[in-house]
């Protein structure tokens, strides 16, 4: 009686039911789960590739550089100045793709010989402060070249629209830098520890001292990471410019992002710093399904979740307790 | 017994720097803990003053069992110590170093809007006449001798008006006659403190004319705690110890 | 109280230059009257992040956060609800300190590289939510045109109530410093394992330092109200924190005017090449290279040398590595 009486107490009929199910798919819909995980991912990969130049140069120079946000912004324009000087042609991309990162690489090479290289010896704070001062001259100085306007990059015909997956338009870009992303990661894992620059930059890395003892140079082991870290932050910087608008203010957010990253990661480990960059791009992208308003800052609550369970990181710093006591002990002077 | 430590274990990772020290110290002895490099003299002391954790045993400390107390309340409860490396305030003045440690006895350390400067200055400069560093209290701490920065050391944890002094090789890196002057000052503040003293030491001629005790350690372990003649003639320990070295 | 820890001299000093201070708006053009303000704004702020940067040997890597919580508490109170300003102006650093006290607990337990690093990911959680809570806090609009009493609604009459506001806060953190709390706080920054050797609480005392620190750092977010009349999330974003922080190493982190002596010249430098070049960020950058290179004690540290012949700073002996919070075994510990 009382059920036909009150067929919402017990629950919704079959059609109500259906209904319900219907606005739940809507809601819950796999297609953009898929595509948000996709958006996710890729971000993650050019976060990992930037995150692991800041880690590589952190690890062999002790060197946390916050100028690297910079390097990574330069990066983008120099992406956008060299696709437009082939008409935003396919050509123009690639190009843009393969000399920006150089282009980066050269200037990290210039600050380094000219400036940084003379200042190693000094206090952990004042080689901080140092790149600080970097960044905000880079800052200014991609004001001044490129001016305070929004660019943009144009994908290569081949990577622009999207394909459809089970009904789910991904976006040919994004998985582009999925297919990107582990390139570059197995390129480092080969650099590191199949070439010998990569071997000893490892071991200095673990012990500077000992390297320089063993007869190698390492200021130019130092002036090689540095260069390395450089290409890789200008290297993110070209690869995510199609995908975002190029403007200045894009380094602040990298940089932080990325400190977090390595730090979570493990300072100085590469691998850290992927895993790292998947924590930081999944949480924000699957956070803008589930709160959208709010979506920046599921990534920062991960990180203090990380930090309190594990205060090291999730992976073994390559350069064991070794840079962790200098950075401290040397920023405690 | 005012100090006991029972079948007392600590491993980092695969070594065992401690594999089951005994250890007694009596009100108003002064013992000290020899033994070969490596054989677990600084562990054993941090294991006391709490900057490690024990695995296993126990340590009881006027019958109460303190292993596993943060260090700041195990020096509360009366053990204060030093360390086998100068460890100061080095931007601090010599009275400031010893005055922090007599505020927090006094439990004064957070006491915030009155001036530290006219607060335990006579408890401070006592501990510093009696130590011989009076005349250089208003000295950064860092620009002492390395003599002084250890007798420093040792005026730093009078300052907490310890029942018990743990002293980690307080003569490491002095020349012989600063060795004999500190431990002459040792002898005294025993005596004129009433303090009861454990201390490690490598040169043996100090310490067997200090000793009223000596703990023999080997590996980790203890071989023996006996006075010192018994000590000195004991078999095992010449093979182990002073036999080797 | 202040005679006996303050030299009769500096102390006459002092009052003499609160009292130009004093004078100085009647004398000069409005523009300078709003620029002396923000240097006291800025200067506060900077003193209160040294008191546990430089006093207490913290990594607060995110300072700005309590000058932001500050800042939006006072003008959430006068904006949404009808509670009288002096109110405000209190409850506000209050706010601070406890949001001090959260972030600070969690943070204490890592050491250094690592407390900076939770400290930005805590205070970032923060600005996210201020930048985005559009229906509470403005999101990246802020909120604007908030009401003051009239008593301090004019350029001038603020210009007094910071004056006072500053200089008594000054006055505390003085206080502060040269108190037994003060004293052990150096003492941790120097060497953290001998002072819990010698019975003190580590980690409750440098979280006693970072909650005062942000009552103050909330308090120059008060004043910043007054002074502006607005609040908007970059208040709360890591740039600004690092700028303070660098304000406070350029001052000279080691003596007390310091940092106050940073802010005067990052402002004043900030007004002035602001003028004349949008370039005032590369100018600041060229600036600090030149300070790196040339005076690492910072401007004050360099001063103090000068004119005393000698410098404070004494050259620091690495801490023995024994470390207490660190789960690995550290070899000097193992062998004896």
């Amino acid at each position: 009686m009382i059920k036909s009486l009150h067929p919402s107490v017990v629950g919704p009929g079959p059609s109500l039911r259906i209904a319900i199910a219907m606005e739940l798919a809507q809601n819950l819909d796999l297609a953009a789960l898929g595509s948000q995980l996709l958006v996710g991912l890729s971000r993650a990969m050019v976060l990992f590739i930037v995150a692991a130049g800041l880690s590589f140069v952190l690890g062999v120079l002790r060197v946390p550089n916050i100028a690297h946000g910079s390097l990574y912004m330069i990066g983008a324009f120099s992406a956008y100045t060299i696709s437009t000087l082939f008409g935003d042609s396919s050509a123009g991309f690639w190009l843009a793709l393969a000399i920006a990162p150089l282009v980066v690489a050269l200037v990290g090479l210039i600050v380094e010989r000219a400036l940084l290289s003379h200042l190693y010896d000094r206090e952990h704070l004042m080689l901080i402060l140092f790149t600080f001062a970097l960044m905000l001259i880079l800052g200014d100085l991609v004001k001044a070249v490129w001016g305070a306007d929004y660019r943009s990059v144009l994908a290569p015909e081949t990577l622009r629209g999207s394909v459809s997956v089970l009904g789910a338009p991904l976006p040919r870009y994004n998985l582009f830098l999925l297919f990107v992303g582990p390139l570059v990661a197995v390129g480092l894992w080969l650099f590191v520890n199949k070439t010998k620059v990569g071997k000893i930059s490892r071991a200095a890395a673990a012990d500077r001292d000992m390297v320089s003892v063993l007869g190698i140079n390492v200021n130019a082991v130092s002036a090689g990471a540095f260069v390395l870290g450089c290409f890789l932050a200008g290297l993110g910087g070209a690869l995510i410019a199609p995908t975002v608008s190029v403007t200045l203010g894009m380094d602040h957010t990298i940089i932080i992002e990325s400190f977090l990253i390595v730090t979570i990661g493990g300072l100085g480990n590469v691998w850290g710093a992927l895993i790292g960059a998947l924590i930081f791009g999944l949480t924000q992208s699957l956070g803008v399904l589930l709160l959208p308003q709010f979506a920046i800052v599921f990534p920062y609550a991960a990180v203090v979740i990380v930090l309190l369970l594990r205060p090291r990181g999730l992976l073994e710093s390559i350069c064991s307790s070794d840079l962790i006591d200098s950075v401290n002990r040397k920023a405690r002077s | 017994m005012m100090l006991q430590v029972e079948g007392a274990y600590k491993s980092f990772g695969d070594f065992g720097a401690v594999n089951g020290a005994n250890l007694t110290v009596s009100e108003g002895e002064l013992v000290v803990v020899i033994g070969p490099n490596g054989a677990g003299k600084t562990t054993l002391f941090n294991l006391i003053a709490g900057q490690l954790k024990l695995d296993q045993g126990q340590i009881l400390f006027g019958g109460e069992n303190i292993a596993g107390l943060p260090p700041y309340e195990i020096c509360e409860r009366g053990i204060a110590r030093s360390f086998q490396i100068a460890n100061i305030f080095h931007r601090l003045t010599v009275f400031e170093n010893v005055q922090v440690a007599v505020l927090a006895e006094q439990r004064k350390s957070t006491s915030l809007f009155r001036p530290a400067y006219n607060m335990a200055v006579e408890e401070t400069n006592s501990i510093l006449e009696s130590v011989g560093l009076l005349h250089k209290a208003g000295n950064i701490a860092g620009a002492l001798s390395h003599g002084d920065q250890r007798i420093l050391e040792i005026a730093m944890a009078l300052g907490n008006e310890p029942e018990l002094l743990v002293l980690d090789e307080p003569t490491a890196g002095m020349s012989p006659e600063e060795t004999f002057a500190a431990m002459e000052l040792i002898q005294q503040l025993a005596r004129e403190r009433g303090i009861t003293i454990l201390l490690c030491e490598h040169d043996m001629d100090v310490v067997f004319s200090v000793a009223e005790s000596i703990m023999v350690m080997h590996q980790g372990r203890t071989l023996l705690q006996d006075e010192p003649e018994a000590v000195r003639c004991n078999a095992e320990v010449q093979e182990a110890y002073l036999g080797v070295s | 109280m202040l005679t006996g820890i303050v030299d009769g001299r500096w102390l006459a000093a002092a009052v003499i230059v609160v009292a130009a201070l004093f004078v100085l708006p009647s004398l000069i053009p409005p523009f300078y009257v709003y620029m002396l303000a923000l240097i006291f704004v800025t200067a506060l702020l900077a003193m209160s992040l040294n008191l546990v940067l430089g006093y207490g040997g913290l990594y607060q890597f995110h300072h700005g956060v309590f000058y932001g919580v500050g800042a939006y508490a006072v003008a959430l109170i006068l904006k949404k609800t009808s509670l009288p300003a002096g109110v405000a102006f209190i409850a506000a650093p209050i706010v601070a300190a406890i949001t001090g006290l959260l972030i600070g607990w969690f943070c204490v337990r890592l050491t250094e590289l690592y407390f900076g690093m939770l400290q930005i990911s805590l205070g970032s959680l923060i600005w996210a939510i201020v930048f985005r809570w559009y229906s509470f806090t403005g999101g990246d609009d802020g909120i604007h045109g908030i009401p003051l009493p009239p008593a301090i609604s004019s350029l001038q009459s603020s210009y007094y109530f910071i004056l006072s506001i500053f200089a008594l806060s000054v006055a505390a953190l003085y206080l502060i410093i040269k108190s037994p709390f003060g004293a052990t706080l150096q003492a941790t920054r120097d060497n953290p394992q001998r002072c819990e050797a010698i019975g003190v609480n580590v980690r409750r005392h440098q979280l006693m330092g970072i909650v005062i620190a942000s009552f103050f750092g909330g308090v120059a977010g008060v004043l910043f109200v007054v002074l502006e009349h607005s609040v908007f999330p970059d208040l709360l974003f890591w740039v600004l924190s690092l700028e303070v922080f660098i304000m406070c190493l350029l001052g000279g982190w080691f003596t007390f005017l310091g940092p106050a002596l940073g802010a005067g010249i990052i402002v004043t430098l900030r007004t002035f090449a602001g003028i004349y070049t949008e370039y005032w960020t590369a100018i600041m950058g060229v600036l600090l290279i030149l300070l790196i290179f040339f005076l690492p004690e910072g401007v004050m540290g360099f001063l103090l040398s000068k004119f005393k012949g000698r410098s404070e700073h004494v050259e620091p002996v690495p801490a023995p590595s024994l470390d207490t919070t660190a789960a690995r075994p550290s070899t000097d510990v193992a062998s004896s």
